[in-house]
């Protein structure tokens, strides 16, 4: 017993000093990291009050501030590249990009971020691609192209950030060709080809004519930035046999618009597809106010809850066609009667 | 022979107690580490440009912010002010009037000038009887549920679930101040990952705060000491044990004050359940067990910056009654889904997380108070020298401290609240006193609330609210 009662006593000493120094360790890494941070936010605070105002009477055309800024101290330069830069995030006017890459150029920036391009610190890459991207610096359109098979995924990310502000249209084959690489971040992917918007069109519907594995991933982008030259290949998805495939036909041809063909085959779905494609369908029909579809659109009010939702949607967006069908389904007790009675309050609401 | 005896007993449970804090506090100091890698990549993940992918995507979800109110009416109309004034668009706010019996409801529709509306939404969730629905005339985004008193936040929250139109929703607590950047950054894990299916965020106190319009405009701790003792707490809990347990998709709780789901996700696991005490951890360990029992990929994280404010109880005894809430609702977890505990079925969750939950947190409170009772005793009556007895609660204080520290240097990385000196020796004192005074409060609380959790008894609480302070900006 009294040989455990040693070993216990011993043992709790040990954790006593352990404690100790682990608590004062602790102690000290918070009152150095304050420390540390009162240090760094005078600095930021000294070269914001500093800079800030140089940087907007460069920007404004003051060619003497602007030859402050270009004497500066090279140690401050990357402080001074993120003051110019940040707001570019926010503020994407042509002509302010233009005028803030004038004064990058004239701070050396570019060979700065060249120089982050090259480090084994993740991070780093990151930031000068998105640097590079914000300041919409063509040159280096095939550098950030490149990026995107950097082994780090948030480099990747980055790229498409980068590439996205870029809106280069030579990047964009390397941009579609990658719309289904998992290994980006999705959002990114999507942000990417919103910033492209229609000039996407062409190059999706000739890779969709050649690479059928992937037509989900293209109807998808077609849903998006699709035109009127785009419904062939939507209308033949409409029919496809993969259901996803059929909802995101549909999605684009309600972005899009109908004409007599869509309408027929959006009817068509409308009475035997599934509930996403029934309810993808229900929206397409939008604006679209013939008679066969607003009597159809009515018989689907008490369908399924997605289904109904976007019938009575659509049957509002009719206007009067519409609203005289669900002004004749207010009456019923179900369903189809309390969302037609909604659509029909919505509808006042709005007048 | 009875000397030896009870000699043998106080050693023996003195080495399970000194086991128990050397273990628990080098967890949470490995937590801390580990949180601390994840806090890291996260801030470097989430730049000020990374902020910007939901109004850059072509069709950001629509969120539906599920705001349950129960007796508000001295902060409902600010906080719905606030609300409508966030920087993400595709939003509506529906609110669940849980059949309160103060003015909640005539402030709102006077504010807002409520109109009776027909509503259509399916129910797949079962709740009280829905009495009208209301559309606000000044502000379409907005749709008031007025409904009978469920006596529960879930079934109120539930209500709202049925009612949202968004393929996200997010459940608050009606007194919740939203950061106004909040929705930008929680919605970006759902734009990046498909499989993501819940968001959590890290809290800030109120207590202390100026509050102006709806938002937070001027940090500093509060005068109160439980709301300075709390602001300790929920750092350690929030960016020590969940950050740790997001690093490893563990996540067991995502607070009922934010938290952002996947509508079809909650509507797979029946929503929040009515009986349950700890409504968010119980809808947070459900939606882990469903998706590792089908095996279907999914995620849920943890956002460590503060994304939202909340009000922590100053008085006595409401935060007794949180306490007890608490703990009944913690143990009520861990009984209704004991199978997954040391269950390789449900992975980290199983093996991990909540093994983890029942020893420190089910188990801790017990084995702690009765750690310095017996010592205190046999202490008294001589078994144990003062030496032995201080060196023991030196190694819990002293652990417990530094875990703190830890926690408080997570927090200034994540948050940079409370950054003045003033602040900095404040925090350090109150680390100090929590030690020593506060948490031995808390684990006898826990203990009470685990009597009641057997026993079946205890309510709701009621916490007493104040208005926000509000002023202008900076005036301390």
């Amino acid at each position: 017993m009294n040989e455990w009662l040693g070993i216990f006593e011993r043992t709790v000493v040990f954790l006593f000093w352990t404690s100790l120094a682990l608590a004062l360790v602790m102690f000290g890494t918070v009152v150095i990291e304050r420390l540390t941070y009162g240090i760094v936010g005078l600095r930021d605070a000294r070269l914001r009050s500093r800079y800030v105002p140089l940087i907007k009477a460069a920007l404004a055309g003051d060619e003497q501030a602007r030859l402050a800024l270009v004497s500066s101290p090279s140690s401050h330069h990357r402080a001074l590249a993120w003051l110019l830069i940040l707001p570019l995030i926010d503020n994407r006017e042509p002509e302010h990009i233009t005028k803030t890459r004038h004064l990058a150029d004239a701070l050396s920036l570019a060979p700065m971020a060249d120089r982050l391009l090259h480090s084994r610190w993740w991070w780093r890459r990151a930031r000068a691609l998105r640097a590079l991207g914000l300041l919409q610096y063509s040159d280096y359109t095939a550098v950030i192209v490149a990026a995107l098979d950097d082994p780090n995924p948030d480099v990747r990310a980055a790229a498409l950030d980068a590439l996205a502000d870029l809106k280069d249209p030579r990047s964009l084959p390397s941009i579609i060709v990658r719309v289904h690489d998992v290994s980006l971040y999705r959002g990114r992917r999507a942000q990417a080809l919103t910033a492209f918007g229609a000039l996407c069109e062409p190059l999706i519907l000739e890779l969709a004519a050649v690479d059928h594995d992937n037509r989900l991933t293209y109807a998808l982008v077609l849903s998006r930035c699709g035109t009127t030259r785009s419904r062939a290949i939507l209308h033949r998805w409409a029919t496809d046999e993969l259901a996803e495939v059929r909802t995101a036909a549909f999605d684009g041809l309600a972005r899009i618009g109908l004409d007599e063909d869509g309408a027929r085959l959006t009817l068509q779905a409308l009475n035997r597809d599934d509930v996403p494609v029934r309810a993808m369908a229900a929206q397409a029909l939008r604006h679209w106010g013939t008679s066969d579809a607003t009597a159809m659109l009515a018989r689907h009010l008490d369908d399924d809850w997605p289904v109904a939702v976007q019938a009575a949607h659509s049957l509002r967006s009719m206007q009067k066609t519409g609203l005289a069908v669900l002004e004749a389904q207010a009456t019923r007790t179900d369903l189809a009667g309390l969302l037609a009675r909604q659509m029909l309050w919505e509808e006042s609401m709005r007048c | 022979m009875l000397t030896s005896t009870a000699l043998t007993a106080v050693f023996v449970f003195s080495v399970i107690v000194t086991l128990y804090f050397a273990v628990a506090n080098v967890a949470q100091i490995f937590m801390g580490i580990t949180a601390t890698v994840f806090q890291q990549r996260h801030r470097r993940q989430y730049t000020h440009r990374a902020r910007t992918l939901a109004r850059r995507v072509a069709r950001p979800p629509l969120i539906s912010i599920v705001v349950p109110a129960y007796n508000e009416a001295l902060t409902i109309v600010e906080s719905l002010r606030a609300l409508m004034a966030l920087e993400y668009e595709q939003r509506e706010i529906v609110v669940v009037n849980d059949g309160s019996t103060d003015e909640t409801m005539a402030r709102m529709k006077e504010a807002f000038h409520l109109l009776p509306a027909p509503v259509a939404f399916v129910q797949p969730i079962a709740t009280e009887a829905v009495r009208g629905l209301y559309r606000s005339a000044s502000e379409p985004g907005l749709v008031v549920i007025d409904k009978d008193n469920g006596h529960s936040k879930a079934d109120a929250s539930n209500a709202g679930i049925n009612a949202a139109s968004g393929t996200l929703v997010l459940i608050i607590d009606a007194d919740t101040v939203l950061e106004p950047d909040a929705l930008n950054r929680a919605v970006i894990p759902f734009l990046e990952d498909p499989t993501t299916i819940g968001v959590g965020a890290n809290l800030g106190l109120t207590n202390g705060c100026r509050i102006q319009n709806g938002r937070v405009v001027h940090v500093t701790l509060p005068r109160n000491w439980f709301a300075r003792f709390q602001i300790i707490e929920y750092m350690r809990a929030f960016l020590l044990f969940r950050l740790a347990c997001a690093w490893v998709n563990g996540v067991p709780i995502v607070s009922g004050a934010f938290g952002l789901f996947r509508r079809d996700a909650v509507l797979a696991v029946g929503g929040y359940d009515r009986t349950a005490i700890g409504e968010d951890i119980d809808l947070t360990t459900r939606l882990q067990k469903y998706c590792r029992e089908r095996r279907e990929p999914f995620r849920i994280t943890f956002d460590p910056n503060i994304l939202c404010w909340t009000q922590a109880p100053e008085d006595w005894a409401s935060l007794r009654g949180q306490r007890w809430r608490w703990r009944r609702g913690l143990i009520q977890v861990l009984w209704r889904h004991r199978g997954m505990i040391g269950n390789p079925r449900y992975g980290i969750m199983g093996m991990g997380v909540l093994p983890y939950i029942f020893i420190i947190e089910g188990l801790g409170p017990l084995i702690e108070v009765s750690g310095y009772v017996v010592t205190t005793v046999a202490f008294a009556f001589g078994f144990l020298n003062w030496w032995h007895y201080l060196l023991l609660l030196g190694v819990s204080t002293l652990f417990g401290w530094a875990a703190t520290l830890l926690a408080v240097l997570l927090s200034d990385v994540s948050t940079g609240r409370y950054m003045s000196g003033r602040d900095l020796g404040l925090l350090v004192l109150i680390t100090i006193v929590e030690c020593v005074g506060y948490r031995q409060l808390v684990s006898w609380w826990g203990v009470v609330g685990t009597v009641q959790a057997m026993t079946g008894k205890g309510g709701w609480g009621v916490m007493k609210r104040r208005a926000f302070e509000s002023g202008p900006a900076g005036v301390g």
